[in-house]
Order: structure tokens, then C-alpha cells, then sequence
């Protein structure tokens, strides 16, 4: 009866704090003061997902990475206009409209089509590119894949979120279509035969069929609205004045035709990036990535001990309001994804502070790792013998003195292999920041690949990496492990 | 000090709906050595262990120098306890520090003594014990006799006002028994008030100024060494007196 009546109790303190934190992050949005914002900033800060040549991408100019792209062109003589400095941030496509709708950044562009469902959830400039659609094929299919009525049947890629995925499922008959997050690793799923057909924008296509002569293009034959096709700027919805200030550049940009020469310049750049496509010569991405990815998982593991010992000590505390925190704290974060933390941290709680990117992911991941570790020590507390307990009550040894002196050194002995495990899979579960735009080295693998239209490679080279990293952690921890049993 | 350093009244302890000791009564005075002794199962060690309160009795009560134990709070209870040595059976050294770290820590967390103090007084009770070359070993590498001894000396390195020994050398194999009981007949020698739980009837015969024979979770007869292994009067004690000569 009383376990029942806690674990009531726990539901509902769960329930409550859910609650409390929905309540937060669905605050409405005031008066419309965006345009006023930008202004008294300075800066326009814009988000993007550059792994969409000609769209946006990453060139690597003497070692350095900039972000580059017609969609790029676009903001910045928008920002010029408005006489601002412009700000871009990157991230996964599939988190471009959070960002914009949790206030991370004024505006989202990416080659977002203005589709109605994603008006429902925000506001979009007038559209300053039309593209139309397209599908690439591999060049050994061109007699298979004649035209978009060969498809049928087929299996179709297309990214996450995108027009293409949807028009594939509705428009194309007995079509198996498979999303992925990259276009990159769309790219690679069609050249290894995983998918027959990518629906992509014909700009995208045409890069890549320029890029790489096993990959054709064919048109989509799709008949479509132009507010589907186009490309436009998203805002959070109510930003009115800052969409009427885009609008005036974008009617400048058509009249003038600047995004022919925006394309031209995309295509000059995007040469650049396939002149030299060796690893080596994408080093210093690599070096950053690796650099990112232990700095968290150093981080992590530091303040992930740190909750678990705190966690660990609250569980068996006498305070019954201590043991239910503790309980319901463990029990959320192992029932939830990191990937769900990871967004929840940084899009949901950066509602109500503005944390960034990386300090987001680090606080996600060091307070996942505090749930596991929280109970491999409470194992290892619970594996020290009753005996140590009474010795140390028999000397008259307060609590504190006893976990401290006595009990947590030889509980930490105890689960060091146990916990050498989670720190191991803390290098490679951190991983998961780079969907918020984290400079970790997955997030750099994605750009190389996305950089040098070279697909399994860098993978590759990431996975040397990630072994390298957690051998020497392994043989580091096995070096303290040994020393630790030498001392008795 | 009060003549009677542990006055037990009443005493009952229950585990769940099992009755371990039933009506305890008994008085140990300064300077006296008490070994209690009865069949497995007597309740000998719960009976030791409620003295300090590793325990806590479920009705009675356990006076240390006239304060009752089962009614002060954790402070006082920690005050009381650090006057009271404890020697287990599975002698329970810290494992993650050297000997010589035993025998401080608690002088120094508990006591505030200086370091040097501490380890001062650390190797002349280690000396008293015979071990003082293996101030830096680990107690794993010591052997089980060793251990004890080490545990010995750890608690008297608190400077306790009474010693309680759960059953010391139950552990140990026989040739380290004699040892042991070298260290705990100097403590007696010495005016050291303790209670040993002990199926050790020569050391009983020899140290003892009282014997207590227990079973059942009753104490059936307190007598001296001689009356209690020569002319036992309850017939339980008589029994298990005559099994153990029988055994020898």
C-alpha cells in the first residue's frame, strides 16, 4: 500500500514538473517588436543547415571554413539593407524552424519552401528563388529511370521535413520513400543502391550532378502550386515589420536577377571545395571536431560524477522528499532520449534563457550521464560491505566523514570498470549535440562530407578518430584501475 | 565516571516478529571483563551490538555512564560511541588506506588531534600490538590475526572507556587465535572495562571476572569463570558446558 501511494506520489511530481516547464515554453510572444530588435541589436542572426549546395554549404578556404551560398548572398544583402551586421548560426534542417519559433535566431533561411502546413507554425518573406524540383538517379539507371513515371514502385530518398519528402509519398505511386536528415547522406544512400531516386531542388541536383558524373538528374514533372516550389525566408510568426523590411529586398533581388549571379557565385566556390578533396587537407575540421567532442565529454564526465555522487547521497538520505527527487530525476532522464534533452535544453529552455549552442549540449549531456552514474554508485555504495558501515559508526565517524573517508573510495573501486563504460560512451553518445549546430565531430564529418561530395571517407576518418579517443580512455582508465588494486 | 560504566535494564530487540533478546539485565563495572557465552543463535552479538546502539533495541534501555543511550540525538549518540571501541569478527578495516591511515582517521576526524598526533600515537599502539613494520602496509596483505590486531589497535586509538569484542577470533584460522588473545589479555591486564562475545572458554576461564551464559535471547546465568565451567546451575549452561569439555 505505501509503495503504491509513492509511486503516486512520484507520477505526480513528474507530472507537475513537466507541466510547469510546458507552461514556460509555451509562452506567447508579445507585440510585434522584431524589426525593432534587429535594429537596436545590430545584427541579424540567421540559422541554416549548409549542407545543401548551392544553397548554402561550407567552402574551406586555406584551412578556414566559411559558410557560403545563394542562400547567403540573400541574407546578407538583407541584413545590408536593414543596415546590420549578419549573424549565421548553423543546424540540422530539421531544427531551422524551432530555432526561429524558441527566438534563437531572427530568421531561418535554407531553401525552405513556404509549403501551408509549415505557415501554420510560422511567418515566411515573399519567395526570392524558384528553383523546381528534380531527381537524381545514379548515371547507371538512365535507361531504368527515363522519366519520373519509371519511379513508380521505386524507392525514393528525399531529407526530413522537405517538400520533396512529402511530394514523393503523395505524388509518386507505390513509391517507398525513405528520409534521412542530410543530403549528404541521401547522396550516399542513392550511390550504394539504398534508395533508386533523391528528391532534391534542381539547383541542389545540378551541383551534384556537375560534381560527381555517376550521379543524372531528371525532372520532376511535378505540377505545382508556386507558393510549394519557391524559396523563402521563415520568421517566427507575428515578426511583421521585419518581414515587410525583407520583402523590400527580395522585390530588389528579383527585379534585379541577383540570385543568376548569387548561383554563379555558389558554383565558383562550390569548385574550389571539390579542386582538393584529400582528408588531410580537411584536418583542422577534423582537429576542431575532435577538440569539441572531448571538451564535452570532459565536461560532461566531470559534472556527470558530480550530480551522480549528489543523486547517489540523496537516495539514501533519510529525507524522504530527497529519495523521491532523486528517484523521479533518475527515472525521467533514463526514460527519455539524450536527443530530446539535447533539443530541450537548448530550443525549450533557451525560451526562457538564451543558452548556447555548445554550453546547452554540454549541460544536456553531464545531466544525462549524472542519471546513470548516479546509479553505478549507488551499486557500488550498496556493493561495500555492511562491516565498513559499523566500523566507522563504531569510531564514532559522522555520515559525512564515513561516505567520504570510507565508503565512496571503495565504492568507486568497485564500479570503476562500470563507470570507465559510461564515460567511454559518453565520447560517443555526445555526439548527439551536432543536431544543434555543435561543432562536435560528427557535426564536422557532415560538413566534410558535405564540402567534398565524398561520402564514405570521412566517415571513416571519424571513426578512426572516435577509436583513437576512446583506446586511450580505456587504456587510462585501466592504468588507474591497476593502481588502484595495488593499493589493497 | 560512575562505578557501573554500562547498565543494561530491560532490554528487548526485535527483528520483525523474531525475538532476539528478551529482558536483558545486566551491569558491567570499571575495570571488570565480562565474556558472554551460549549457543549460536543466543543472541550474543545482537546483545554486544545493542551496547553501542549498531543496534537499536526495541524496548529498554542501555545506560553508558549513566546516559541512556536509546534517547539521546545523533550528536550525542556519535559522543558516546567514539568512548565505546568495537572489535568485529570480520575485523572490518578500511581496505583503501594503510594500516597506519586506520588508526588515524578517526583520532583525527573525529578527536581533531593534530596529524602528527595521531600518528604518533598510531605507531606506539601499533608497537603495543606488535605490528609496527607494517604501518604502511594494506590490511589486504596482512594475515587474518595481524588484521585483528590492527582493528584492536584501531579502536583503542580512540581512547575508549570500555571495549567490545564481537566474537574475535571466530574468523581466524587456530594458529592465529593465540595472538589475538595475547593482545586482549594485556588490555585486561591493564584495567581495560570490556565485553567480549567469545566461544574462547580458556581465555573466558582465564581473563573473566564474570561470565554470562545466554541462549534463547535470554542471559540464563551470570556467574564467575569457576562456578560457571565447574558448577554450572542452569541446566541449558550445563549442556552446553558439558558439549565443549566433551569437544576439547
Amino acid at each position: 500500500m505505501e509503495k503504491k501511494v509513492k509511486a503516486i506520489i512520484q507520477v505526480i511530481i513528474m507530472f507537475v514538473t513537466l507541466l510547469t516547464v510546458g507552461a514556460i515554453a509555451s509562452q506567447a510572444s508579445a507585440a510585434d517588436n522584431s524589426l525593432q530588435k534587429v535594429k537596436q541589436r545590430g545584427e541579424l542572426i540567421m540559422v541554416t543547415s549548409p549542407d545543401y549546395p548551392p544553397y548554402e554549404f561550407q567552402v574551406n578556404k586555406g584551412g578556414k571554413s566559411r559558410i557560403v551560398g545563394m542562400d547567403i548572398d540573400v541574407a546578407k544583402k538583407v541584413a545590408k539593407d536593414l543596415g546590420v551586421k549578419l549573424v549565421i548560426k548553423s543546424m540540422n534542417f530539421d531544427s531551422l524552424l524551432v530555432a526561429i519559433q524558441t527566438g534563437k535566431a531572427d530568421m531561418a533561411i535554407g531553401g525552405i519552401n513556404p509549403t501551408n502546413e509549415r505557415r501554420q507554425s510560422v511567418d515566411f518573406s515573399d519567395i526570392y528563388y524558384s528553383g523546381g524540383q528534380s531527381f537524381l538517379i545514379n548515371a547507371k539507371d538512365v535507361n531504368k529511370f527515363k522519366s519520373v513515371k519509371n519511379l513508380r514502385g521505386a524507392k525514393i530518398g528525399a531529407q526530413t521535413g522537405t517538400l520533396q519528402y512529402g511530394l514523393a509519398k503523395k505524388r509518386i505511386p507505390g513509391a517507398t520513400v525513405k528520409g534521412m536528415d542530410k543530403s549528404t547522406d541521401l547522396v550516399l544512400a542513392l550511390k550504394t543502391n539504398k534508395i533508386d531516386a533523391l528528391g532534391i531542388e534542381k539547383p541542389s541536383a545540378e551541383a551534384y550532378v556537375k560534381n560527381d558524373p555517376t550521379l543524372k538528374m531528371i525532372p520532376s514533372g511535378y505540377h505545382l502550386n508556386k507558393n510549394d516550389v519557391g524559396a523563402a525566408i521563415a520568421f517566427k510568426k507575428g515578426s511583421n515589420s521585419l518581414v515587410n523590411a525583407v520583402n523590400k529586398s527580395i522585390v530588389q533581388i528579383k527585379k534585379q536577377h541577383l540570385t543568376d549571379k548569387y548561383l554563379a557565385s555558389a558554383g565558383k566556390y562550390m569548385k574550389v571545395n571539390t579542386v582538393n578533396t584529400s582528408m588531410f587537407h580537411y584536418w583542422t575540421y577534423f582537429a576542431k571536431g575532435v577538440e569539441y567532442t572531448i571538451l564535452i565529454s570532459l565536461v560532461a564526465t566531470f559534472f556527470g560524477v558530480l550530480i551522480g555522487v549528489i543523486l547517489a547521497l540523496m537516495r539514501f538520505s533519510k529525507q524522504k522528499l530527497f529519495r523521491g527527487l532523486a528517484i523521479s530525476y533518475t527515472e525521467f532522464i533514463r526514460g527519455t532520449p539524450l536527443m530530446v534533452q539535447v533539443m530541450f535544453v537548448y530550443f525549450g529552455i533557451g525560451v526562457v534563457i538564451n543558452i548556447p549552442a555548445l554550453i546547452s549540449g554540454m549541460i544536456a549531456v553531464s545531466l544525462n550521464s549524472g542519471a546513470y552514474v548516479a546509479e553505478i554508485i549507488r551499486g557500488g555504495i550498496n556493493s561495500v560491505e555492511k562491516g565498513q558501515t559499523e566500523a566507522a559508526e563504531s569510531l564514532g565517524l559522522t555520515k559525512g566523514d564515513m561516505m567520504r573517508y570510507v565508503i565512496l573510495p571503495q565504492a568507486f573501486k568497485n564500479i570503476w570498470p562500470a563507470l570507465g563504460n559510461e564515460f567511454i560512451s559518453l565520447i560517443k553518445e555526445s555526439s548527439i549535440v551536432s543536431i544543434i549546430g555543435v561543432t562536435d565531430l560528427i557535426y564536422q564529418l557532415n560538413i566534410v562530407r558535405a564540402d567534398t561530395y565524398r561520402g564514405v571517407m570521412p566517415i571513416f576518418v571519424a571513426m578512426v578518430l572516435y577509436f583513437l579517443m576512446t583506446f586511450l580512455l580505456t587504456r587510462l582508465l585501466n592504468y588507474y584501475e591497476g593502481k588502484m588494486k595495488h593499493a589493497g | 565516571m560512575q562505578d557501573n560504566v554500562i547498565e543494561v535494564n530491560h532490554l528487548s530487540k526485535k527483528f520483525g516478529e523474531n525475538t532476539i533478546l528478551k529482558d536483558i539485565n545486566g551491569t558491567v563495572k570499571s575495570g571488570q571483563v565480562i565474556c558472554v557465552i551460549g549457543p549460536s543463535g543466543a543472541g550474543k552479538s545482537t546483545f554486544l551490538r545493542c551496547l553501542n546502539l549498531l543496534e537499536k533495541p526495541t524496548s529498554g534501555e542501555v545506560k553508558f555512564d549513566g546516559t541512556d543511550l536509546t534517547h539521546v540525538d545523533g550528536k550525542q549518540l556519535l559522543d558516546l560511541r567514539e568512548r565505546m571501541g568495537m572489535v568485529f569478527q570480520s575485523f572490518n578495516l578500511f581496505p583503501n588506506m594503510t594500516v597506519l591511515r586506520n588508526l588515524m582517521l578517526a583520532p583525527i576526524r573525529v578527536k581533531q588531534m593534530s596529524e602528527a598526533e595521531a600518528k604518533k600515537t598510531a605507531i606506539h599502539l601499533l608497537a603495543r600490538v606488535g605490528l609496527q613494520d607494517k604501518a604502511d602496509a594494506y590490511p589486504s596483505s596482512l594475515s587474518g590475526g595481524q588484521q585483528q590486531r590492527v582493528a584492536i589497535a584501531r579502536a583503542l586509538a580512540m581512547n575508549p572507556e570500555v571495549m567490545l569484542f564481537d566474537e574475535p577470533t571466530s574468523a581466524l584460522d587456530p594458529e592465529m587465535v593465540g595472538e589475538v588473545l595475547e593482545v586482549m589479555k594485556e588490555l585486561a591486564k591493564e584495567g581495560m572495562t570490556m565485553v567480549v562475545v567469545t566461544h574462547e572458554m580458556g581465555f573466558a576461564k582465564s581473563v573473566a571476572n564474570q561470565v554470562w551464559f545466554m541462549a534463547d535471547g535470554y542471559i540464563l546465568e551470570k556467574s564467575t569463570p569457576d562456578e560457571m565451567f565447574e558448577n554450572p546451575q542452569n541446566d541449558r549452561a550445563k549442556d552446553f558446558i558439558g558439549k565443549i569439555i566433551e569437544a576439547k
